[in-house]
């Protein structure tokens, strides 16, 4: 290789190793974690085995034979340091001094057993029945609630506590706390009534929000292209804006603008409207807020790409049709207008993926409400792996979701190199050697 | 061009549609240093108790706010001179330098450009916590200076293309290598560039807020847009909308300030556009 390919490479190489490690990676893990069933309850790391009541429960509906789990309850009753000690306290140290050294180690599996070789000590043997009934169960040892950090204790304990070979497998799953692969994510996701909204909404949101950002933004453009230059850059820098202020204060302005005691609520109830939240008390107010909110942004970003485009016809064109008596409705339809298919194409394709995938404004403002009108894809995503009320963050189901907003994005990326003139990009560099 | 047609029925719409924003914007600047008597619209009094999140501390649980700034200082500031720092090489490998599958990555440049990183936070979220990073202020620098990379060397490609290759020839006749023609020749005419990549990244981290949200949520590395939304949208139904005004026009100073500086540098860039 010649040198020039090795300081290229060099100079590639960090930025090489940030998008691997930050978009790469992520877009593989996303298909990963889509299938497994990762949530705060599983962790993220791995986990542990322990059987609790509801485990136990689900073993029984599963259909697991009572005896077995007569053993899980109960697995018997073991004579070690932890249960001497307890004797030791309740009923003195010579007691367990005794009953350990003839008995340390053994596992009884009935209490009658126990209770026997309690009453049996030699020179302080504890003879009131309740007295026995309580040593005994100080000895008592089962599986239940006990924490075992991996899968060869917890599978020592169950041989220890003699559980029938067959039924191992099913008890170890439901034990483990531990996230695992799974494909129902998907299936599940299919039988929930509101993923369907979800999409619903989401369909509503893009197609209005589309629309008024590239209609708004060409009105923008062309307005500003014949007004009077002041007036013009006047409009343009009201409309940049809302773009360039952080989108939490932005959000802050809308919110009081509709608020309880906001503007629209005040301005009212001159006219004796009584005052409410004008942004989240119908769905319709909901939609037609979010709708301008993501509007008056959207809208800048189509009036900077257009005006730039009219500003690149050549003027005479513009002359040549008011010579032919072209009125200006006329001048924007036939001139403008086809002069600007391609940026319009651009806007329409460009704003369309980020409106698919973008929920930070409708997360400030309504936060999907009221009653989950406003909740989209992406935002049902967020709420599901990251941020809601019930606290046990799904990741596995909210990167299901997130799964088809990457594929999406990855395809619609693509699309783009077809879009953008590949070609002139790939022209060789011209110092070689 | 001929007078052909009235100027005040195109004004009009325009100001129709403008006029909410004008509405915010003003009560934004008025609410801000103003008192008024509940449920009217004009103020009856100056005021700066609403500014006195500066001097005394909220009963909201978070640090002072002269923490939280110097957290969103750091984080912007770091953000864009990571992002300055790799995409002035990155941008020159890909602008002149040829070198094995060079065509691959100027197309892995544009897919990455065009691709919408929101869609991987909770990727990046678990990735975090496995590095051990979540929580930190590094970790969110890490993550948004990543996130804003594509975007940095695109525009710094598109200013070494500009540059005359001229400059380089006679550079490597003259004997110099191709690294000392960069350094010497080339990186003193892309300045511009360097200056519109560190601009642009630092707004872009100083506004971000859902990665700080999701990635460090707690109380150390809290920045001021997660210190106002938390007061957004954790004040039910009392929302002190003068103190939320004042705390945003405190926040979003520098960057009106940038913004008047650098106007029109920066219109040109958002053409490019990172935001819906």
């Amino acid at each position: 290789m010649q040198r020039s390919s090795w300081l290229g490479l060099a100079f590639l190489s960090p930025a090489l190793i940030v998008v691997l490690l930050f978009f790469m990676v992520p877009v593989v893990l996303t298909g990963f974690f889509a299938f497994t069933n990762m949530s705060t309850a599983t962790g993220v790391k791995g986990g542990e085995y322990v059987l609790n009541a509801s485990g136990l429960r689900a073993l029984a509906d599963a259909g697991l034979p009572a005896n077995t789990l007569d053993q899980i309850e109960g697995a018997g009753y073991r004579v070690d340091a932890g249960g001497l000690e307890a004797l030791a306290a309740e009923f003195g140290q010579p007691t367990a001094d005794e009953f350990g050294k003839l008995h340390a180690g053994e596992v009884f599996t009935k209490r009658r057993d126990i209770e026997r070789a309690l009453k049996g000590l030699r020179s302080n043997p504890i003879r009131k029945t309740r007295d026995r009934k309580a040593a005994a169960e100080l000895f008592k040892r089962s599986m239940m609630n006990e924490r075992f950090p991996t899968l060869p204790a917890f599978e020592a304990a169950l041989e220890e506590a003699k559980i029938p070979q067959a039924d191992r497998p099913l008890i170890t799953k439901v034990a483990y706390t531990g996230w695992v692969w799974t494909a129902e994510n998907f299936g599940f996701l299919l039988s929930l009534e509101s993923t369907w909204q979800y999409a619903k909404n989401t369909g509503i949101y893009v197609v209005f929000t589309l629309s008024f950002n590239v209609l708004f933004g060409l009105f923008l453009a062309i307005a500003t292209f014949y007004l009077p230059a002041g007036q013009a850059s006047t409009f343009r820098a009201i409309w940049f804006l809302p773009r360039i202020l952080p989108p939490v204060l932005y959000i802050v302005m809308w919110r009081w603008f509709t608020w309880d005691t906001g503007f629209i609520s005040t301005v009212l109830s001159s006219f004796g409207v009584a005052p409410k939240n004008w942004m989240l008390d119908t769905e319709f107010h909901a939609w037609t807020t979010i709708v301008l909110i993501n509007g008056f942004v959207g809208a800048s970003m189509g009036m900077i790409v257009f005006s730039s485009a009219i500003r690149a016809i050549p003027s005479s064109m513009l002359y040549a049709s008011e010579v032919d008596g072209a009125n200006r409705l006329q001048q924007i339809w036939h001139i403008i207008l086809p002069q600007l298919r391609w940026p319009i194409l651009f806007i329409t394709s460009y704003q369309t993926m980020s409106l698919l995938t973008s929920f930070e404004y409708i997360y400030l403002a309504t936060d999907g409400g009221p009653g989950g009108a406003t909740e989209v894809w992406a935002l049902a995503a967020f709420h599901t792996a990251l941020n809601n009320y019930g606290g046990n963050l799904q990741y596995g189901l909210g990167a299901t979701y997130a799964l088809l907003l990457v594929v999406i994005g990855l395809m619609a990326s693509l699309a783009y190199l077809r879009l953008f003139n590949f070609r002139n990009l790939l022209i060789k560099p011209r110092i070689e050697g | 061009m001929r007078q052909n047609f009235r100027n005040w029925p195109v004004l009009l719409v325009l100001f129709v549609f403008s006029a909410p924003l004008l509405i915010m914007l003003t009560f934004l600047l008025v609410d801000a240093f103003t008192t008024k008597v509940p449920g009217t619209m004009f103020p009856n009094g100056v005021t700066l108790h609403h500014f006195r999140f500066l001097w005394t501390d909220l009963d909201n649980g978070s640090w002072g706010i002269w923490g939280v700034t110097l957290n969103t200082f750091n984080f912007a500031l770091f953000t864009s001179l990571a992002v300055t720092a790799i995409s002035v090489t990155a941008g020159y490998a890909l602008s002149r330098l040829a070198f094995p599958a060079r065509g691959f990555f100027l197309g892995g440049l544009i897919v990455l450009h065009a691709f919408p990183t929101v869609t991987l936070i909770i990727a990046i979220f678990l990735i975090l916590q496995l590095l051990g990073l979540y929580n930190t202020l590094i970790g969110v620098i890490v993550v948004k200076a990543a996130l804003e990379l594509p975007f940095g060397i695109w525009v710094m490609k598109g200013f070494y293309d500009t540059v005359p290759w001229e400059i380089e020839m006679a550079g490597v006749q003259d004997g110099a290598s191709r690294f000392t023609v960069w350094w010497k020749l080339i990186l003193p005419q892309v300045q511009p560039g360097l200056l519109a990549i560190l601009i642009f990244s630092f707004l872009s981290g100083w506004s971000e807020f859902i990665l700080p949200m999701v990635l460090a949520p707690g109380n150390d590395a809290q920045v001021l847009s997660t210190y106002l939304a938390t007061m957004l949208l954790d004040g039910g139904t009392q929302a002190d909308f003068n103190l939320f005004k004042a705390v945003g026009l405190f926040y979003a100073l520098p960057v009106i300030i940038i913004y008047l500086v650098f106007q029109n540098k920066l219109m040109n860039i958002y053409g490019g556009g990172t935001k819906g």
